[in-house]
């Protein structure tokens, strides 16, 4: 505990913000792909800040599950519903 | 009756899976008899999806690419963010083929991945041997990196390129 | 001293997230957004993750943390190759400077 893990944390969420801010007027269907990365490893990197940040270790826990579902949920999604909506809304 | 080379794997499988339970529930004895079961489900699975000896892998490889992949990733990240913070005016972008030694597809998929988080690339598509890479600068030896890590990857599949 | 180096891991973690959120605001298209993002955000996490970890006193746990790295660590290099492909694929030209 350095007291450092909350306002960093805060920090890293500010950036998620910033960055899906900019996604939603992103020009393409590819850059709101983006996104699937983005709270992939933001949002790991959150989760664990948190979890030293006071709140337990089940969040650390948290934090795996999310990984292993930023990996199978970007696939997913890159296969089927960003090809489908590009074509009507690019 | 069971080879040797099935009861090594066994043996192997079976001891990593039981670190990875150990790592998982953070060293606490608890929960002994839901590990057992788990640990024994993984390894019955591991064995009916990857049959013993059909993988040659080389453990001393794999070291020498976890090194290989740190190193290279620490560079790749600082190199991004040198140039983010410099801005459009850093990006020489352009796109370059390569074409892979690698023989299997298993270690060209790991190689395609990988490039996405070493300095100056991102695999665009990857065609049987033909990789498509994006390049954030031509001006950096991005052929001798591809090279560097492919060699890596080689030795630990064991494969000769 | 490993509260030191721990506050210093932190801090250069935090560092690399906003530099891979700079990059994804700042770069013309989506291919060297990917670039910002999946290696500065990953190196961002490897940071704070080693700061962390480095404060645990059980080996498991610490261990544990390591172990996040890897697995976000395939996710993005999946993910980014997975979004690579498809804008390729969509016909997306990749930027490129007019001045040369």
């Amino acid at each position: 505990m350095t007291g450092l893990e909350f306002p960093l944390a805060l920090f890293l969420l500010t950036n998620l913000v910033v960055a899906l801010l900019a996604a939603v007027r992103g020009p393409t269907a590819a850059d709101r792909m983006l996104m699937a990365l983005l709270f992939g490893s933001t949002g790991v990197g959150i989760l664990v800040l948190l979890a030293y940040a006071g709140g337990g270790s089940d969040l650390v826990d948290v934090a795996l599950v999310l990984a292993l579902l930023a990996a199978v949920t970007g696939i997913a999604f890159a296969r089927r519903a960003w090809h489908a909506g590009d074509k009507s809304d690019d | 009756m069971m080879s040797s080379v099935t009861m090594t794997a066994i043996l192997c499988r079976g001891a990593l899976l039981l670190l990875l339970w150990w790592i998982l529930t953070e060293g606490s004895r608890d929960g002994w008899l839901m590990g057992i079961v788990a640990v024994g489900c993984a390894l019955w699975l591991s064995l009916r999806l990857v049959t013993p000896g059909s993988v040659r892998f080389s453990l001393t490889g794999l070291a020498a690419f976890i090194g290989f992949f740190i190193g290279n990733s620490v560079r790749g990240g600082v190199q991004v963010a040198l140039i983010a913070l410099q801005g459009r005016r850093a990006l020489q972008p352009g796109t370059l083929e390569v074409q892979l030694h690698l023989s299997s597809p298993a270690p060209r998929i790991l190689m395609a991945g990988t490039l996405g988080l070493m300095p100056g690339t991102v695999s665009v598509r990857l065609d049987g041997r033909w990789l498509r890479l994006h390049v954030i600068d031509e001006r950096m030896p991005i052929a001798a990196e591809v090279r560097a890590l492919e060699s890596r990857i080689a030795r630990m599949f064991r494969e000769r390129i | 001293m490993i509260e030191l180096v721990s506050t210093i891991l932190l801090c250069v973690g935090g560092f690399f997230y906003f530099a891979g959120t700079l990059g994804l605001l700042r770069f013309p298209d989506v291919y060297s957004r990917l670039h910002a993002l999946a290696k500065a955000d990953n190196l961002g996490l490897g940071c704070i993750l080693l700061g962390l970890a480095i404060q645990e006193e059980s080996l498991a746990a610490a261990l544990k943390l390591v172990l996040v790295w890897p697995l976000a660590l395939s996710a993005s290099a999946t993910v980014s190759y997975a979004i690579a492909r498809r804008a390729d694929a969509l016909g997306i030209k990749p930027w490129r400077r007019e001045d040369r």
